[in-house]
């Protein structure tokens, strides 16, 4: 049986839950008021010690992040951006926090900015979340309006102030690198990775970029510190993580659960169970650029980074799409692939180029004009698209290629051998 | 300071390389052949082409070379069958859309994609995408340059010279993933005055400049080093030039020749273009006033003047001669017991300088006129004085004068005809020194060689002078 917890979704339910009065009725900015009473190296040490792991998407430890910002870096002002561009086919939770709760966000920003000696906030929202930015905005302007932002946050000798960067509509500038180009007014180019580790630079300035829920999860973890947030999830994997679930369960939503809860008891519980008493046929388990798993394989999942892992697959962002039996995965992976290929910055060859052909070679195949030859090809361009790009865009591409053709290949040779599914 | 040095292992064999730069240039600089296409070495690495890449002991994956830092005792592999198919692989998805016309193409014979399409032999790849995506062809952008997206390989080095050389911005990738293209911001065209660069940068034929495509195969030209004349910066060019059939030698295009203390890579687009002057509206017949006459009786004429004439005599000097000719005047001068000038008030021209090469001062030569202690002002000509102009711009003020002229003069100046006109040689007929406003000395070649040559003015001044005086000014090595 599983048991609902609730640390970043625990306002969601209440109506009016996004207003300032609702969400302070019900605890929020409690641990803003006696602030500057804490020393910044508190809030970084108890993010630290949560063992806090980056909710975008890559799982990277915000602790060890958050330190890479120390230094006096000649003088220069320090950024915190909040990363909410949520672009990707399958996830879609940090949409909720949006309209749901964003005072709780807003929240997480101030002790991220004090934490980390930052006075400038920047939330990068998706283009297309129009109302989520509306209400946003109507969130900050009250905090403003209220004291909480501003010269002095709630009474506290600090400035923050916030503001909010609409996107233009493109999956790349969620990528950490190509975000701050876009937010630099450029292309929404990603940049080189760096040779060392660094903190990310927005005009030339030491920059923290977090997503929405790693931030949402700051408050919780200042106030009731790092073993509380420590008590649930794995060793590996602590705390909780909001998984959006998506594809042909009954209920789809977005439901928090703690890291390591069984995939399938995960849709039993909260999608109650699959579409119409259908059966599994696949998970893709963490939104739409982790490869995906099996009936099999889903059944052995659990939902925390090693588990994932260790099945050759990724937690991702929690998306969890699931399919069942009326899935064709040829067309499935056709449309992975459409995606894949119209949102490829076109900065770098292998992407470029290999995301157009392979989305042209599935198209074939599914024109029944394909050959054997073909998914040889798949992979093969697959193979040139892992590892050697700039960003990890078309390793992810090509992950979920070598997953969906390794794992379905019987149903990509009915296809060609037959000219048509079953 | 001596460049610092570390040892590291490139195909199993020991170099020594700079440790300040990245492993790309390096690599190149040491003759290893490595496929590039955005790494540029005066526009730095990018990264976005993903050719460069190589083998590094200890790392899983190949890396590319533009943007890995030097570590001493690095081991590389730029060989062998893994590299060389990561290599074919990106080459080919860079092919996928590619035309692949080479032999309508302008740029066939000095491009990159030809070049590694060839090494990689691609011949039986597995392209098969049968449409290739529509992209435009022969459009203008601007300051003679036109572009043809679909032979385009994206390294945005057109982007960044706009960007981050001229810092004009006027170029940008538009679209996205394999829509991606080149293309001027909306309203603007290339507007830069060394637009005409990003040509010579551009790796493939996406780029071509209107003057030069389709007017010759580049492996009909001929390459002679030289030096722009267009100002006193004296850029380093080289000059192409071809004889073909039924026509005489003939230049079809000056391009930058690289010189680290100069111009680096690069040239103004005014300079490139400032070929045509020297090959168009020559003189090539002697003139009495308006009237042509033959070589020889205008040479009777050209002795005659000059012995039985009494007048103060006043010589003019084109401030774009080369040293040697400047030293020959001279000489000349002494001999006729004349004042050489080169007035450089002429070649002052503010509107063409800029901050980075253009200099205000036109005249090619004018630093090796001050070496040579010849005076630069403009001297009062009286009517009695008699002017032997040697292609000066303003040396055809008065009319008992002689002029010797590169180009046919012109009468719409209301230019006062001369007594005796003689044609000289252009510059690109002539050879000889240049020293440039920062006082470096350069050596311009004999570019043309006409099937008609037209003297030099030191063939012009020996014309005139006695056996003792040639050996004078034969002696020219020391006067520049
Ligand atoms: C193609 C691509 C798209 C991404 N999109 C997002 C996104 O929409 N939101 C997000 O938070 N992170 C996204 N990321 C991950 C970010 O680069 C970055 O790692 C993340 O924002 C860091 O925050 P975290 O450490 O809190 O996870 C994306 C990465 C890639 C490669
Ligand atoms: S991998 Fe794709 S998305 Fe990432 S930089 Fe290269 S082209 Fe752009
Ligand atoms: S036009 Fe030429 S220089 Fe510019 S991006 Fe394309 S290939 Fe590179
Ligand atoms: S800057 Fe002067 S010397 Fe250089 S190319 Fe232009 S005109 Fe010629
Ligand atoms: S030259 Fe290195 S990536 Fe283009």
């Amino acid at each position: 049986m599983i048991e609902d917890i609730r640390i970043i979704s625990r306002r969601f339910d209440l109506p009016q839950s996004h207003t300032l009065a609702v969400a302070r009725q019900h605890g929020a900015y409690q641990s803003v008021k006696t602030l500057t009473e804490r020393t910044p190296e508190s809030i970084i040490a108890a993010v630290e010690a949560s063992g806090l792991r980056g909710k975008g998407g890559g799982g990277a430890p915000t602790g060890a992040k958050w330190r890479l910002m120390e230094g006096d870096f000649d003088g220069r002002p320090k950024y915190v951006v909040v990363n909410a561009d949520e672009s990707e086919p399958g996830t879609f939770k940090d949409g909720h926090i949006l309209s749901k709760d964003p005072h709780l966000l807003i929240e997480g920003i101030l002790l991220t900015c004090y934490a980390l000696g930052a006075h400038d906030a920047y939330i990068y929202i998706r283009g297309e979340y129009y109302e989520r930015q509306q209400i946003l905005q109507h969130a900050i302007d009250e905090a403003y309006a209220a004291g909480i932002l501003g010269q002095s946050i709630m009474g506290n000798d600090y400035r923050v102030d916030l503001t909010v960067h609409r996107g233009a509509g493109a999956y790349i500038c969620g990528e950490k690198s190509a975000l701050l180009e876009s937010m630099e007014g450029k292309r929404g180019h990603p940049r080189l990775k760096p040779h060392q580790k660094e903190p990310e630079w927005y005009f030339g300035n030491p920059t923290l970029v977090n997503n929405v829920e790693t931030i949402a999860t700051v408050p919780f973890i200042v106030t009731e510190g790092a073993e509380a947030y420590r008590q649930y999830g794995t060793e590996r994997s602590p705390g909780t993580l909001l998984f959006a679930l998506s594809g042909h369960v009954n209920r789809p939503g977005v439901y928090e659960a703690p890291f390591g809860t069984p995939l399938m008891e995960y849709i039993e519980h909260y999608g109650g169970g699959i579409r119409n008493g259908g059966t599994l046929k696949a998970v893709i388990p963490g939104g739409a650029s982790t490869s995906v798993l099996t009936a099999d394989e889903a059944a052995q999942a659990r939902l925390d980074y090693e588990s994932m892992q260790g099945l050759g697959s990724a937690l991702g962002t929690g998306g969890i799409i699931v399919m069942d039996e009326s899935v064709n995965m040829v067309e499935a992976l056709k449309n992975l692939m459409a995606f894949y290929h119209d949102e490829s910055c076109g900065q770098c060859t292998p992407c470029r180029e290999g995301t157009g052909w392979v989305d042209a070679i599935l198209a074939r195949i599914l024109a029944r004009e394909g050959s054997r030859d073909d998914l040889k090809k798949l992979l093969d361009i697959s193979e040139t698209m892992n590892g050697k790009t700039v960003c990890v865009f078309a390793p992810a591409a090509s992950s979920v290629i070598d997953a969906m053709v390794q794992k379905f290949e019987t149903e990509f040779l009915r296809y060609l051998d037959t000219g048509g599914a079953a | 300071m001596s460049t610092p040095s570390v040892t590291i292992t490139v195909d199993g064999a020991p170099i020594e390389v700079n440790p300040e730069r990245m492993l790309l240039p390096e690599l190149l600089d040491k003759g290893f052949s490595i496929p590039h296409f955005c790494y540029q070495e005066s526009l730095g690495s990018d990264g976005n082409c993903r050719m460069c890449m190589v083998e590094i002991a200890g790392k899983k994956r190949p890396q590319i070379a533009c943007d890995t830092p030097i570590v001493t005792g690095m081991e590389i592999r730029t060989r062998g069958e893994s590299i060389e198919k990561v290599r074919r692989d990106i080459l080919e998805l860079e092919l996928i859309n590619h035309p692949v016309d080479c032999p309508i193409c302008d740029q066939a014979g000095e491009c990159s994609l030809q070049d590694y399409y060839m090494e990689y032999g691609l011949y039986q790849g597995k392209v098969d995408k049968k449409e290739k995506h529509p992209f435009d062809k022969h459009i203008d952008l601007g300051a003679n340059v036109m572009h043809d997206q679909e032979r385009c390989v994206l390294c945005q080095r057109c982007v960044r010279f706009c960007r981050d050389v001229t810092h004009t911005d006027e170029l940008c990738v538009a679209g996205r993933g394999d829509r991606s293209y080149i293309t001027t911001v909306p309203g603007e065209k290339l507007h830069n005055n060394y637009a005409m660069n990003i040509v010579d940068l551009c790796p493939v034929g996406a780029l071509t400049s209107k003057d030069f495509r389709f007017q010759q195969r580049v492996w009909f030209l001929a390459t002679s080093p030289s030096v722009c004349h267009g100002c006193a910066k004296g850029c380093a060019i080289d000059i192409d030039h071809a004889k073909s059939k039924y026509h005489d030698d003939t230049i079809y295009r000056f391009r930058p020749r690289k010189n680290p203390e100069i111009n680096g890579e690069f040239i103004c687009d005014a300079g490139r273009l400032s070929y045509k002057e020297t090959q168009t509206n020559l003189l090539k017949t002697c003139h009495i006033r308006k009237e042509t006459l033959p070589e020889a009786e205008a040479l009777d004429r050209w002795r005659a003047i000059l012995t039985e004439d009494e007048y103060p005599i006043v010589v003019l000097a084109d401030a774009n001669l080369y040293t040697e000719e400047l030293a020959a005047l001279q000489a000349f001068a002494r001999t006729l017991h004349a004042r050489l000038y080169a007035p450089l008030e002429a070649y002052h021209d503010p509107a063409f300088g800029d901050d980075w090469l253009k200099s205000p001062q036109r005249a090619a030569n004018s630093e090796g006129v001050k070496r040579l202690g010849i005076a630069t002002e403009m001297p009062t000509i009286n009517d009695n004085t008699l002017v032997i102009n040697v292609n000066h711009p303003d040396g055809h003020r008065t009319a008992n004068r002689i002029d010797l002229l590169t180009h046919q003069p012109d009468e719409d100046t209301g230019r006062v005809p001369a007594r005796l006109t003689l044609p000289i040689a252009p510059w690109v007929q002539s050879s000889g020194h240049l020293i440039n406003e920062d006082g470096i000395k350069q050596y311009c070649e004999q570019v043309l060689r006409r099937n008609d040559p037209i003297p030099t003015l030191i063939e012009r001044l020996k014309q005139v002078t006695d056996e003792e005086y040639d050996k004078h000014f034969d002696n020219r090595e020391t006067a520049s």
